[in-house]
């Protein structure tokens, strides 16, 4: 028993590492040698092919897609906490239906106004630049959602209250006293927003026609069809996209998990 | 918007000591960012989106109100729609009940390991995290005919005598395509699993094992029912999610050449693929394609409801 358990475990995960072992392997061949054997050991062709990836426009969409992660990651982060600290720690009139709007909101698929917004971000002359794919995530339902509950959960009324009859001023209290408590939530909604930014390929897919604006997904998928089609480099552009969120999760993987789950395991 | 909240909360400060004034204001001001960019970047294009769809626009001319006529061609007229929806249910029956099964399983065994149960996690999470388009790349090339590792493989073991034209098989490529996306969240199903067994109270097993339950009863038993609200979240969920369907069909066949266009009979389009084909790429047909994504919608709200109903309802068997 103990055996199979043990084979069942090694199986997954070798199918779950194979996929990114192959990528990484296949970055280091010269194409029209992939496929004269199995690529499962390293060949020697990996500078040449990173050569070719930065020959094109790599550096500039890397920029971009990087841009475009963080300003989502601010925007979405400051209006999720903000919205989320006023629905968990305030009474006021309109909190159940915030809250309720929130959770309504969650649900509506992206889709659904996709059309409307593109023609909105024309008519606002955005058509050509990155500013589709980083409003969007200015209001973030998910973001706000996981707030509101992180934020009931970590920061006691009491010290709020306090502050308050001290003479702290509102702005003063949720930046010095409750953003403080809130920062590992903070990381790890940065984390999610900067994982779906950077891997969204739907969006800027059809929100950016310019060349100029592409981000990594839009772009790696256009490479290299009108040339020879290079295996290799391409591999090697995408082992290049992947690092940066492989990076993220490695350094904060238990959070980050921890975060994902949260709103599952609670509902 | 402004003077409206200072007006009520110089009303209200009557009742509350003046200091607590800011008390009243400030809620308002916090969710203030929100709710103005869900309007103007959601709640508005959304609504706009139901306006176009009964109108035909094709993006630059004249808007001609034609009513409900796009949704009657959608539904009467366009084989294409139907058989994209089928798509997607097939995908889903195909990788949902494995996802649900293996994840199960595989975080039952991690959870119980007396070590590198962090390790296994992390690693088996990784594909969550990948971006689809590496994934759809792999994929193509792993099955690809010619040059495809699975191919190799198959024929180096012995197992066939020469390369099988997987991605233009109908069925095979929604197999993939199941396959990828599978591969994709099974960490994240296994993770949400482990939390949820993390969740249940150790005293309910040693009570179990007090009365003499062990191994595959204590499971069916007990973290089977107490993991049923999660098992009922990850269905609802992936339906919603498999419904919305594109980046991994799109990405195994528009990838590497971009001549085919649904994979092989169409049997890889799916709802978002056809919508996206309608709307963007073989023509501009902006209010039929609004009208696609409403009826996606609503599908969407009905079958969440009825797998919740269907899911939630099947008592503690679940």
């Amino acid at each position: 028993m103990k055996v199979v358990k043990w084979i069942f475990i090694a199986l997954v995960t070798a199918v779950s590492l194979f996929p990114f072992y192959v990528m990484i392997m296949m970055s280091t061949y010269y194409s029209e040698n992939i496929f004269k054997g199995l690529p499962l050991s390293p060949s020697d062709y990996l500078t040449e092919n990173l050569m070719t990836v930065f020959k094109t426009d790599f550096i500039r969409v890397y920029a971009n897609s990087l841009t475009v992660s963080f300003a989502a990651g601010i925007l979405g982060v400051l209006t999720s906490t903000l919205i989320g600290y006023a629905v968990a720690k305030f009474n006021f009139k309109l909190k159940s239906f915030l809250n309720y709007f929130i959770i309504i909101t969650m649900m509506v698929p992206a889709q659904v106004g996709l059309i409307g917004y593109i023609i909105e971000m024309r008519h606002m002359g955005f058509g050509n630049t990155l500013m589709p794919v980083i409003l969007i995530w200015s209001a973030w339902s998910f973001g706000a959602f996981f707030m509101v509950q992180y934020i009931r959960d970590t920061v006691p009324t009491e010290i709020l209250e306090c502050a308050r009859i001290d003479g702290a001023s509102e702005p003063r209290i949720l930046f010095g006293i409750a953003m403080p408590l809130i920062k590992p939530g903070i990381a790890t909604l940065s984390t999610l927003v900067f994982l779906w930014s950077w891997n969204n390929y739907l969006l800027p897919l059809v929100t950016i026609n310019n060349a100029k604006s592409f981000t990594l997904p839009v772009f790696i998928s256009t490479l290299g069809i009108v040339h020879r089609t290079d295996y290799g480099a391409r591999m090697a552009a995408l082992a290049m996209a992947t690092l940066p969120v492989l990076i993220i999760f490695l350094l904060g993987s238990r959070t980050f998990i921890k975060g994902i789950t949260a709103g599952a395991v609670k509902g | 918007m402004n003077t409206e909240t200072v007006s009520k909360s110089s009303a209200s400060s009557r009742v509350a000591p003046s200091r607590w004034s800011g008390v009243r204001v400030w809620p308002y001001l916090f969710a203030l960012p929100f709710i103005l960019s869900y309007m103007t970047f959601h709640l508005y294009p959304t609504l706009y989106s139901f306006w176009l769809s009964m109108h035909d626009w094709n993006g630059i001319g004249a808007k001609t109100y034609i009513g409900l006529r796009n949704y009657v061609t959608l539904l009467t007229k366009d084989p294409l729609f139907f058989k994209s929806l089928y798509n997607t249910f097939i995908i889903m029956l195909m990788s949902v009940p494995l996802m649900i099964l293996l994840g199960m399983v595989l975080a039952y065994l991690i959870f119980h390991l007396a070590k590198g149960r962090v390790f296994f996690q992390t690693v088996n999470f990784l594909p969550y995290i990948t971006t689809p388009v590496a994934i759809g790349f792999i994929f193509s090339f792993m099955f690809d005919w010619q040059t495809g590792i699975v191919n190799a493989l198959l024929i180096k073991t012995g197992l066939m005598t020469e390369g099988y034209y997987w991605l233009q098989d109908p069925l095979m490529a929604q197999g993939i395509i199941a396959l990828m996306i599978i591969w994709r969240n099974l960490g994240y199903f296994m993770a949400i699993y482990l939390a949820g067994m993390t969740a249940i109270p150790q005293d309910i097993y040693e009570a179990a094992k007090v009365d003499g339950s062990t191994g595959l009863h204590t499971f069916t038993r007990i973290t089977l029912p107490m993991l049923k609200n999660i098992t009922v979240f990850l269905i609802v969920t992936s339906i919603i999610g498999g419904l919305q369907l594109f980046d991994e069909p799109k990405l195994l066949y528009g990838g590497w050449s971009a001549s085919t266009s649904g994979g092989p009979d169409n049997a890889a389009l799916t709802v978002i693929w056809k919508f996206v084909n309608d709307s963007f790429v073989t023509g501009t047909r902006f209010g039929y394609g609004s009208a696609l994504a409403y009826t996606l919608f609503v599908i969407i709200v009905l079958f969440s409801l009825l797998s919740y109903r269907i899911s939630a309802g099947k008592g503690d068997k679940a």
